[in-house]
């Protein structure tokens, strides 16, 4: 069975935000909603010992999403394949969902009192392509693909490089993976 | 600093409050007709528990980005705000029901059993809408101030004792206008009982409500993870500590404690009206903490960065 997750290695982000601005683009996003922030942490440490690091941030597609759990209405769901999405038609905007998701990844959209959320763009994840932030990185540092076919990339890096997970703690279990520099260090 | 990030509004803590003091009016109403006697809080107090959560229960919806579409909040039985909706609305069913056997003049009040079963009904879903917001708050993993289980017994008492503030309000109200509804032959033998005893119990439950939250405070601040004593640390000197200080814990807490127990209806009653003034705070108080979140690395910062909304060139753009 297909479980789409992706890979950020930020070893490779340079944090141009192309990404940011491609995901806008393809999910026509008003002006002050961003589905696919990327941060910045540093500079650390003292010259020449300089270290800085870009950090893409979107939905995790949580394995245990509490989003899904906060969902009244059922809007919050999730496909065969793992990706976590919002149905519009039945959002009724209560903010349930963006309360509970501890990634900040849920964002209101006013216009319609809807919330929206990065969904991996599985429209063109299902006639065969990658999303729109992984065709866009020129870097390469962003890596989609299904976990349970051994021979994908994803499936190499999650299961071969120290590729962790953010707030792992907190026991949502995302699907998307970060691979750090500097022995795991942000 | 302001962060570019939505969270629950003024309404929602509203609505908490409206919905957690009318829970609480009907499990003290429910609890006295049973274990008391018949009539003896009075009927506009009953009646009121009821429609204080409709009251809330009505700011729930407006908090809503599609109100008209509130009807869908239904629909997911694993989700603890469809719990308190339906919650909610069998509350204030059973509720006014309750308190229409109080009216003499209705063919049905002098059917004793079935009171009796409607106020068992309404002090469970009473309890339960009075119960509901701490559970929904205690969920939130990612939010240090509300996550554990702490948080639902706080939101309990404070509904009991706005509950029972409430109850010595509507009895003033009630005294003041029962010569006008004389004709609806009122079960009545409240005025004694609610002005004699529930500032006793109003007394009671502040002391408990201090404690807890002294607890609750204390706990956050040493006993947990770094997160969760950074948010508690709001509330000590940070800009939550002015209303929590001198709104909640002295205005909304010592006040009132000293004033219900004082003889004269005038200090019971400014006392009630303080114990609701301290509740409403608590509930924004308790909400708009939750715009703490745990923020991931690097995001603090980028949040800070992004217009808030009454930026010029967002308005030109529109």
């Amino acid at each position: 069975m297909t479980r789409y997750a992706m890979v950020i290695d930020t070893r490779s982000c340079i944090g141009c935000q192309s990404c940011t601005v491609a995901c806008k683009i393809q999910n026509n996003l008003p002006v002050d909603m961003i589905y696919n922030p990327v941060t910045t942490v540093g500079p650390t440490g003292v010259f020449p010992n300089l270290h800085m690091a870009h950090i893409p941030l979107l939905c995790m597609h949580c394995e245990n999403a509490p989003c899904m759990d906060a969902c009244p209405t059922g809007a919050s769901q999730r496909r065969e394949d793992g990706i976590v999405w919002v149905e519009e038609e039945k959002c009724v905007g209560c903010k349930s969902c963006v309360m509970a998701c501890p990634y900040g990844a849920r964002v209101c959209n006013h216009e319609k009192g809807t919330v929206q959320k990065c969904d991996f763009c599985f429209d063109r994840v299902d006639k065969g392509n990658v999303p729109r932030c992984v065709q866009t990185c020129h870097q390469k540092a962003r890596i989609f693909g299904d976990l349970d076919d051994e021979t994908s990339e994803v499936f190499k890096l999650v299961n071969g490089e120290h590729a962790v997970r953010l707030l792992d703690e907190l026991g949502t279990k995302p699907r998307v993976f970060y691979i750090y520099g500097l022995e795991g260090q942000i | 600093m302001n962060h570019k990030h939505e969270t629950w509004g003024w309404m929602l803590a509203v609505d908490f409050f409206f919905a957690g003091m009318g829970g609480g009016m009907l499990v003290i109403a429910g609890l006295a007709d049973l274990f008391l006697g018949i009539g003896m809080t009075s009927v506009l107090g009953n009646l009121l528990g009821a429609l204080c959560i409709g009251l809330g229960a009505c700011l729930l919806v407006l908090e809503l980005g599609r109100p008209f579409q509130s009807w869908r909040v239904f629909m997911n039985p694993k989700a603890i705000l469809t719990i308190g909706a339906w919650s909610m609305v069998l509350a204030m069913i059973a509720g006014i029901i309750f308190a229409s056997f109080g009216i003499g003049s209705l063919p049905w009040s002098d059917a004793i059993l079935a009171r009796k079963l409607f106020a068992v009904v309404s002090v469970i879903f009473g309890l339960i809408v009075a119960t509901y917001p701490g559970i929904l708050l205690a969920r939130h993993k990612s939010r240090p101030f509300w996550t554990g289980a702490g948080i639902m017994g706080l939101f309990v008492v404070s509904s009991l004792v706005t509950g029972a503030a409430a109850h010595i309000i509507s009895q003033f109200v009630f005294d003041a206008v029962s010569s006008i509804v004389k004709s609806w032959q009122i079960v009545d033998a409240s005025s004694s009982v609610v002005l004699k005893g529930l500032p006793y119990l109003v007394a009671g439950l502040l002391i408990l409500q201090l404690i807890l939250w002294i607890g609750y405070i204390w706990i956050k601040l040493t006993g947990t993870t770094e997160r969760e004593a950074l948010a508690a640390q709001r509330w000590m000197s940070g800009n939550y500590a002015m209303p929590f200080k001198g709104g909640f814990l002295f205005a909304g807490t010592f006040l009132p404690l000293v004033l219900v127990l004082l003889p004269g209806n005038l200090f019971k009653g400014i006392g009630a009206l303080l114990v609701i003034l301290g509740g409403v705070i608590m509930r924004l108080l308790v909400v708009y903490s939750g715009q703490d979140r745990t923020w991931l690395p690097g995001e603090q910062k980028y949040r800070s960065r992004l217009p808030i909304g009454d930026e010029a060139f967002l308005k030109a753009w529109k």
